[in-house]
């Protein structure tokens, strides 16, 4: 495993950032979900030695991450959320300085630097100041500087914040080439969900400092059923006893009612219920479950 | 060349172990110096001064040359550590190598605070300690460029001019003299330059301050001393405890009838508080609490 951590506790001050987070990852492109102060960027940061945890202890591809950060940041890039760049320097320069940084030689990594910009689509404004950049020529920009060293895991932030769509289609474009077709770890943390589905097959879902739920997408979609119904009648009661039975109910703007159901739950329960509470099932469908519906299952929101 | 075409490839070369990880910063901050316009036109002209005092030292060994143009109404001209002194300590070299600071320095940190740039270097395999030997040595290599260089080349040339090891031989210390007040005076312009350039996002307002307390120093000392007449408020002054210190280095008089020691205290204890700034205030990541 590349990325292993073990009950990482963090805090600001008297703010808990991370409560006890464990994870343990295969292979592969990596979804890091969560909703705005979930932990998510606190813990790339432990994951790349920027911050020390409290409690805990982990290791990033053999790692340790309170001992050997050097050795993780020199195998591993990392893409920052912000624009970040150093001025007066051509893309080429820019690229090449940092990965003279991570310890390669020079000559190899500007030649290095020149191939990493054709790469992410560049190499016609390679020789052009960053600072002159448009948002999404940075956002390549920095793509590059995170490869250019050709790490064994890539820690990207928000990739395609501030993106237009066909800038984004070409960043995940990116994004799965280098994780699917090469044996290199991808880990990305986005608010975009379907950009996380497209590019990850695994995900790990943070909330309030602790892990939510993290699988494999397609088995995490399994857990939960997801119910489409239409119903006519008194609806109170029919609900409240779903509740009772462990369902998470979500009403929609069309008079739609989501039901997810808990693992092993019969649907014959729905029309015994129904029956019960004389409440009529007008639309009744087993719907599939999005990656939404599951972040919304594990933070608990609607 | 689209994505599609040309795809991920490996790099099949090996990482060095650097003995010097800093070097890159080096190079490049003193790169991206000679790129300022400004910069291309005060650079030669920094060295006017230390060219000056070198044709000081040629007269010196030509004199009896110049008195047979001249008469006997040419001065003598004395090769001693006072005249070192009068160049490395002066306020003239005092004030360029502020203004060579102001190009070189002031947006060591502040560039790297305003665009973000300090997770890019602190997300490679670089301590602070680095970065920061990194940054301190663009510094060091232009003022050692107005300080040690020229105390060098002046002592050699004397012997070239002179024909003979005499001077040296006078004053075999002055060379150490030089390192000293070399590094000396270095050591605190990094510091100065690193500490303010770490206080704000702005490159203009960090060359504003440098400025501004260099001569602001010496104002209120001025003011302090026509007010008190106590000289114990030279201390409040960065030029006057430069040059206490710098005497006392050329085993010259201090300009100031206090102890050099406070001198050297307050500007240790400047470099440790810049020092201590500088280690809060520049961080891999900022954290809003």
């Amino acid at each position: 495993m590349s990325i292993e951590v073990n009950d990482i506790h963090f805090n600001y001050g008297k703010i808990k950032a991370l409560d006890g987070v464990s994870l343990d990852l295969p292979q592969g492109a990596i979804g890091l979900l969560g909703p705005n102060g979930a932990g998510k960027s606190t813990l790339i940061r432990i994951m790349l030695g920027f911050l020390s945890p409290d409690r805990g202890e982990g290791r990033i591809l053999g790692y340790d991450i309170k001992t050997q950060q050097e050795g993780i940041r020199r195998h591993v890039g990392y893409m920052p959320e912000d624009d970040c760049f150093i001025p007066e320097l051509d893309a080429v320069s820019f690229t090449s300085y940092l990965g003279e940084l991570s310890g390669m030689p020079r000559q190899e990594a500007m030649k290095r630097a020149h191939e990493a910009l054709y790469y992410v689509g560049l190499e016609e404004s390679r020789y052009r100041k960053v600072e002159t950049y448009s948002g999404g020529m940075k956002q390549r920009l920095k793509l590059a500087q995170a490869i250019v060293h050709d790490p064994r895991l890539i820690f990207l932030d928000e990739p395609t914040s501030g993106l237009d769509p066909q800038g984004r289609t070409e960043i995940l474009d990116l994004i799965m080439d280098i994780s699917s077709k090469k044996d290199i770890q991808v880990l990305i943390s986005s608010h975009i969900l379907p950009d996380i589905e497209l590019t990850c097959s695994y995900v790990v879902i943070l909330n309030k400092g602790q892990l939510a739920a993290q699988g494999e997408i397609s088995k995490l979609k399994e857990i939960r059923d997801l119910y489409e119904l239409k119903i006519k009648g008194e609806a109170q009661e029919f609900f409240r006893k779903l509740e009772e039975m462990k369902c998470r109910l979500e009403e929609t703007e069309d008079g739609l009612l989501k039901v997810y159901t808990p693992p092993g739950y019969n649907q014959q329960e729905f029309f015994r219920i129904a029956a019960e509470e004389n409440v009529q099932l007008r639309h009744f469908v087993k719907s599939q479950s999005t990656l939404e519906d599951l972040f919304a299952d594990a933070v608990g929101v609607d | 060349m689209t994505i599609k075409e040309k795809g991920y490839t490996h790099w099949d070369g090996e990482f060095q172990d650097k003995k010097f990880p800093w070097w890159p910063i080096t190079r490049y901050g003193i790169k991206l110096t000679f790129r300022k316009k400004f910069f291309k036109l005060f650079f030669p002209a920094s060295f006017l001064l230390a060219v000056f005092f070198l044709a000081g030292i040629y007269i010196s060994e030509r004199l009896d040359d110049f008195k047979s143009m001249f008469g006997e109404s040419v001065p003598s001209l004395q090769i001693d550590p006072a005249y070192f002194k009068t160049y490395l300590a002066g306020g003239f070299l005092l004030f360029i190598m502020l203004i060579m600071v102001i190009f070189c320095g002031s947006g060591l940190i502040s560039d790297d605070l305003k665009h973000n740039a300090l997770q890019l270097y602190f997300s490679r395999p670089l301590k602070k300690r680095d970065y920061f030997l990194g940054k301190t040595a663009v510094i060091v290599f232009f003022l050692f460029l107005l300080t040690l260089v020229p105390g060098f080349v002046f002592i050699i040339m004397k012997m070239i001019f002179a024909g003979s090891f005499k001077f040296f031989l006078s004053y075999p210390w002055l060379p150490l003299s030089v390192i000293a007040y070399s590094v000396l005076v270095t050591a605190f312009f990094s510091f100065y330059t690193l500490f303010l350039s770490s206080l704000n996002k702005s490159r203009l307002f960090v060359a504003i301050l440098i400025f501004g307390i260099y001569f602001g120093s010496e104002i209120l000392r001025a003011i302090f001393y026509e007010n008190f007449h106590n000289h114990h408020f030279s201390l409040l002054s960065i030029s006057a405890n430069i040059q206490q210190v710098g005497a006392v280095i050329f085993n010259q008089k201090t300009p100031y009838p206090i102890h050099w020691i406070l001198s050297l205290l307050v500007l240790t204890a400047f470099c440790i508080l810049a020092g201590f700034v500088l280690k809060k205030k520049v961080k891999g990541v900022e954290i809003v609490k």
